[in-house]
């Protein structure tokens, strides 16, 4: 389900944008599903289609939705692709932690710091093919 | 917040409409949910639509058989005019049924506006979620299966079983085309809710308002116009078939009634489902 408060000092364009973003991400979307058109989900939640339609913008443009002509906007395959180079990652990660004898906890501390404050991507491990 | 409730709405019910509203809730399973204005203002109009589309399917019957009757007082009867009447009356029905849907529909938005909190589902609910194949399998074929008989007596040479076919074919071209155009409505009015209760109040009632529209009933009112008097004095065997047909259909609806989901679990399925 999705819902949309006009009371939230968050943008409704915003507040579409998270909750699909979200069930695309938990999988409550699964890949290929084929989300409302704009006109059809702007009139169930009250909403101008301009404002559906840069939610969908967006998404499609973090890769989680794909736009087939007018066949409509689906979930895309990139959603579940991004899981598994996070997953990746965090492999990668467990690796390095493990080579330099850091306990788990303070791994895990060193993630939830690096999720909070905003990832730095240092220049001399930047991967150009990942961006 | 009580669970269905819409602290914006400023809608005015009777007690009466909100006491239907409670026992339509406990009849689907929700008995625990507080009847609320928004959800009686929408039921109430679909009780009051569903009362005029009746009357105004029964006022289409009186009229083609008076319209049928009308063209052979005088044997030949000026049929021209008889089947301007007859297609005006069938316009007219599809005119009357869509002003009815479109009347349900601004009261819906109209509720809708009042919502300082609107909810949707992601994805779009299609006629195989609403109607489901059974039912739509069944309603083409009920309807294949008024129409055939029909076009095979425009091959006979009797001019009063012709005349009479066509009759039956206009009126079931327009049951069809405000059977559409129905279906249509239902798949694509807008949802109506503020939260997960009054979204799936509203599935149960797109599912309802879709299968009362592909209910055969119609198909059959029609089927027992006088029209059929004139096949029954032709053919003997129009009698035998059309009552197979009816029998067939009514055990074949059965069926799916009791075979289908009931609408209230249809709609917690398509709440569930992605």
């Amino acid at each position: 389900m999705i819902s949309i408060d006009a009371a939230s000092p968050v943008p409704p364009f915003e507040q579409l944008r998270a909750q699909l973003a979200r069930q695309i991400q938990d999988r409550t979307l699964a890949v290929g599903t084929r989300l409302p058109t704009l006109r059809r989900l702007a009139a169930d939640l009250g909403l101008a289609v301009n404002t559906v339609g840069r939610a969908y913008r967006e998404l499609e443009e973090a890769g989680l939705i794909e736009t087939r002509g007018s066949a409509g906007s689906f979930v895309s395959a990139a959603g579940e692709q991004g899981r598994e180079r996070a997953s990746r990652a965090a492999a990668d990660y467990a690796a390095v932690i493990a080579g330099l004898g850091i306990d788990t906890n303070e791994a895990i501390r060193i993630v939830r710091t690096a999720l909070t404050t905003g990832i730095s991507v240092s220049p001399a491990t930047h991967n150009p093919k990942e961006a | 917040m009580p669970k269905g409730t819409s602290p914006g709405a400023d809608l005015s019910v009777r007690p009466a409409d909100l006491e239907r509203a409670g026992v339509w809730l406990t009849g689907h399973g929700l008995a625990d949910v507080r009847p609320t204005a928004l959800l009686a203002t929408r039921l109430e109009v679909r009780r009051r639509a569903r009362l005029a589309a009746s009357v105004l399917l029964a006022a289409f019957l009186i009229a083609v058989a008076l319209t049928y009757t009308g063209g052979t007082v005088d044997g030949s009867g000026d049929r021209r005019w008889s089947l301007l009447v007859l297609t005006a009356l069938v316009v007219g029905l599809v005119l009357a049924q869509s002003s009815l849907d479109w009347w349900v529909r601004r009261v819906d938005r109209r509720a809708g506006a009042t919502l300082p909190r609107r909810a949707a589902h992601p994805v779009r609910l299609g006629w195989r979620t609403v109607l489901g194949r059974p039912r739509a399998a069944f309603a083409v074929a009920t309807f294949a299966g008024g129409t055939a008989p029909a076009i095979g007596t425009l091959t006979l040479d009797d001019p009063t079983a012709r005349y009479a076919a066509v009759i039956l074919l206009i009126g079931l071209c327009g049951l069809a085309v405000g059977v559409v155009v129905q279906l249509r409505h239902v798949l694509t009015h807008p949802v109506v809710a503020d939260d997960e209760v009054s979204l799936t109040a509203d599935v149960i009632m797109r599912v309802e308002d879709a299968r009362v529209g592909a209910a055969p009933t119609a198909v059959w009112s029609v089927w027992s116009l006088p029209v059929v008097s004139v096949f029954s004095t032709a053919f003997g065997w129009w009698n035998a078939a059309w009552v197979a047909f009816i029998v067939l259909s009514v055990i074949a609806l059965a069926l799916i009634e009791a075979r289908t989901a009931r609408s209230a679990a249809v709609a917690r399925n398509a709440m569930s489902a992605p």
